[in-house]
């Protein structure tokens, strides 16, 4: 019990010193807020906006941390030609483009007056640079591969302002991922050979609406300051910081959290269900729930356990899993099981018609006949993942399937997945909202691209290939919604990885405070968004 | 038992061993006599200590519910037929404890047990032998009793892995120096005595020497110093498992908690109230009531001496 109080008591004296500090670093540009732009949708320009931190690298496009937070804090540094608004993409950089109709030509027309955080032009040049260095040196998330390689066949600056690419084929998604790929100044990137060393000031000079000025790794502490000569949409406050309370799930941050939001230390906090009355329809507080475009997963590594080729063995271990139990008993209800064919329920194309694994013993007995079968389970160390790990053990030992339980940190967990050096893990991760294309990026083999997490070793079936294909190279959306749907059902009845649950949760912000918080439009967390921190419309 | 020895250890004159017969019998009635010069609180922590070996040794007839699968609702308060209420996987949290004593009390005698034994060999060589075995023993203890503790004990638990067992023998490499180094000052005046010369002299070999003279003399010593070990392994092993390095299946204490504290926003919901006091008044119940033994028996022999 005193342990409890302690832990409350350092809790509280730690909150006590960031506020301090954050008090005493904000009081300078209090008058510099007071202008509102007439433009704008009516959120009042902030001083101070305290966040939840952690180490996630340093914010350049190839050294940060390739989950969530390590993204979005790039993000605030580097533009790129679109952004992801709340409905959908939205012209950034590029204030309109052309699409030829053929489909091969994508022709881009930027902005007037950007300017790097330097002081010099980005200009046409800067976009062909960019395209460029990357192929040559991929960043943490190399947009502009499919099946590995490049699908960019050339690009021309027309004029300063004006870009023409070309692409190999007509391609669904190039839009998309053109338009998500950071621009970098080639006065300053030109000379480098290796990007991911280069951790200098001048890595981080972005056309972005944030300038890094301060980053602690030890800590996992960030300060940014908003770039005064920003092209575009205000950035909403003078300073972003993240503080040292990590935002990981992990030991007692959870509480920290609440603690720091309640003292105003933090400006915005993930709460549980069960604090939940606490902050719902209170005037001073308001409560988002997010969409449930995150969710866990059962991995399953058919190199290694060849038995899990036998669609029998995957279709025993999905019905063995009550996914209605983690949700109540693990997420205390805020959550929702996963839908076989891996897409959100929310996302735009989701097939509601797929093969349901609803939990049956009797089903997963039969479908076993009699084997009896030993996996390792390989798991990160937060405790919602070792409580699943608990939880399914007990179920599927019920059904005859033994369970060997390792959790390791999560960036080990992180690297075996990569490696392909599991059995079975649990795994978890954002992206159940994103393009469709999503599914051939998960359940194909080829597609894996260095560095990241695709693909389902030992496994491939032609037809899924097919299908994954086909909706890459389908320009009319109609017909390309009708595949995706398909391939959700083949996926559901193949159940080549095990989506479990997906995780909905909840943030309370101050309003009086800032209100700017807003959902990208395939994304689950609010400080994530680019555009929660500038002022768009 | 021990109060017969430590008078004999004192009788100035040579033991010959021919009351052994009935020691047996004589040795129940001493502990009883030593137990009465226990104070209250020496007394009360006895029972408490009992209560708790007790638990652990009939953990399964006590509870009504497994410890390790869910019999109920997640996050039941105490009741009447989860009296402790329930964790967040809906297991009983009653049988938890229970099971939870049996872990701590295998880890703590199993500590002490190696500790001590292992410890008061090394001390009796060290003590007995003298010259350079003597040095570069008591460098070694000396090393480690330098060595931080808990930063090696996590170093290690991760390097071998968090198995029960592991957890045992990473904390008896940090405990046998204390018992080590009681022997060997023991050992260092015994052997100067006189009866002790006297035995020598009459050509009384080592290990008759250590039956007769010295374990008599040495077991007080070392099980007071075991049983203080037995206190400080059951709070290491708990602040492992609290950390997350224990051994994930063992279901001790100090795993109850760590699953309680991670829960998100405990303090703001009323579960702490079952979920984390139970195991904390474990730990503290057990802990201070082998404190207070240790510190009882401790006044018995010094008493003696």
């Amino acid at each position: 019990m005193w342990k409890g109080y302690f832990k409350k008591l350092a809790a509280v004296m730690l909150i006590a010193a960031v506020t301090l500090t954050v008090a005493g670093c904000g009081k300078p540009s209090e008058s510099a807020s007071a202008g509102t732009d007439p433009t704008s949708s009516g959120s009042a320009k902030v001083e101070v906006l305290n966040l939840a931190g952690g180490d996630n690298g340093y914010p350049s496009p190839f050294t940060h941390s390739s989950r969530g937070p390590g993204f979005s804090k790039m993000w605030l540094v580097f533009d790129s030609l679109l952004e992801r608004g709340e409905k959908g993409p939205i012209p950034w950089l590029a204030e309109k483009w052309e699409i030829s109709s053929d489909g091969k030509e994508y022709i881009f027309t930027l902005r007037d007056n950007v300017q790097w955080q330097d002081g010099q032009p980005l200009t046409a040049e800067d976009v062909k640079f960019s395209f460029e260095y990357f192929a040559k040196y991929p960043p943490v998330a190399n947009e502009t591969l499919i099946d590995g390689k490049s699908f960019i066949e050339k690009i021309e600056v027309l004029n300063p302002k004006t870009v023409k690419i070309t692409v190999e084929s007509p391609l669904a998604v190039a839009l998309g991922k053109i338009g998500a790929t950071r621009i970098i100044p080639e006065h300053i990137w030109k000379e480098v050979t290796e990007p991911q060393k280069n951790m200098t000031k001048e890595a981080l000079i972005g056309s972005g609406p944030y300038v890094l000025k301060e980053y602690d790794k030890e800590q996992g502490m960030y300060k940014f300051e908003a770039f005064k000569e920003y092209w575009g949409p205000q950035p909403s406050a003078e300073v972003i910081r993240f503080l040292p309370i990590s935002a990981s799930g992990n030991s007692a941050a959870a509480n920290n959290i609440v603690l720091a939001f309640e003292q105003g230390g933090l400006d915005i906090a993930e709460i549980t269900p069960d604090i939940l009355a606490k902050y719902q329809d209170k005037p001073d507080y308001k409560v988002l729930e997010n969409p449930s475009f995150f969710g866990y997963r059962l991995l399953l590594n058919m190199e290694k356990r060849s038995e899990l080729k036998d669609l029998q063995i995957r279709q025993a271990l999905a019905y063995a899993i009550d996914e209605q139990e983690l949700v109540e008993k693990v997420f205390r209800g805020a959550a929702v099981p996963a839908s076989a064919g891996y897409l959100s329920a929310e996302h735009i194309w989701y097939n509601p018609e797929v093969k349901n694994y609803e939990f049956d013993l009797e089903k997963s007995k039969q479908l076993l006949a009699g084997k009896t079968l030993r996996f390792k389970l390989l798991l990160g160390n937060s405790n919602e993942e070792i409580r699943i790990a608990e939880l399914m053990k007990i179920s599927l030992a019920k059904a005859g399937i033994e369970l060997e339980i390792k959790s390791v940190d999560t960036k080990t967990r992180d690297a075996a997945v990569k490696k392909n050096d599991y059995e079975l893990v649990l795994n978890s991760g954002g992206g159940l909202g994103n393009d469709a294309d999503v599914l051939r990026t998960v359940y194909t083999r080829e597609a894996s691209a260095p560095g990241s997490v695709t693909g389902i070793p030992g496994y491939s079936n032609p037809e899924l290939e097919r299908l994954a294909k086909a909706q890459l190279y389908e320009m009319d959306p109609q017909k390309r919604k009708e595949i995706a749907l398909k391939l959700q059902e083949l996926i559901a009845q193949e159940i080549p990885l095990l989506p479990l649950i997906n995780t909905t949760g909840y943030v309370v912000y101050k309003p009086v405070k800032y209100e700017g918080w807003k959902y990208m439009y395939d994304h689950h967390n609010v400080t994530h968004s680019k555009i929660s921190f500038v002022d768009v419309k | 038992m021990m109060d017969k020895k430590m008078l004999n250890s004192n009788l100035p004159m040579i033991n010959t061993g021919s009351e052994h017969g009935h020691s047996k019998f004589a040795g129940l009635h001493l502990l009883v006599r030593a137990v009465k010069k226990f104070s209250p609180i020496g007394k009360a922590a006895l029972v408490i200590a009992a209560i708790i070996v007790m638990m652990g040794i009939f953990a399964e007839h006590l509870s009504l519910f497994s410890n390790n699968l869910p019999s109920g609702y997640a996050l039941e308060a105490p009741g009447k037929s989860h009296w402790l209420g329930t964790d967040d996987l809906g297991i009983d949290l009653w049988a938890q404890i229970c099971y939870g004593a049996r872990v701590s009390l295998m880890v703590g005698w199993g500590t002490a047990l190696l500790a001590g034994i292992g410890g008061s060999l090394i001390g009796v060589v060290s003590g007995y032998a003298g010259g350079i075995t003597d040095k570069v023993i008591m460098r070694l203890t000396d090393l480690i009793i330098v060595l931080p503790e808990l930063p090696m004990m996590i170093v290690l638990g991760a390097f071998f892995g968090p198995s029960l067992k592991n957890v045992i023998l990473v904390l008896a490499l940090f405990s046998w120096t204390e018992p080590a180094r009681i022997v060997r000052s023991k050992i260092l005046s015994i052997k100067q005595e006189h009866y002790v010369r006297a035995a020598k002299s009459y050509g009384a070999g080592v290990w008759h020497l250590i039956r007769v003279h010295f374990l008599p003399s040495l077991l007080p010593l070392v099980l007071v110093s075991m049983i203080r070990l037995m206190g400080r392994a059951i709070v290491a092993e708990a602040g492992l498992a609290f950390l997350g390095l224990g051994d994930p299946l063992s279901k001790s204490w100090g795993l109850i908690l760590n699953h309680a504290i991670n829960f998100k926003g405990i303090y703001f919901t009323e579960f702490w109230k079952w979920w984390v006091v139970s195991p904390i008044t474990a730990i503290t119940l057990m802990v201070v009531s082998i404190a207070f033994i240790s510190r009882e028996l401790e006044k018995l022999v010094n008493s003696k001496m």
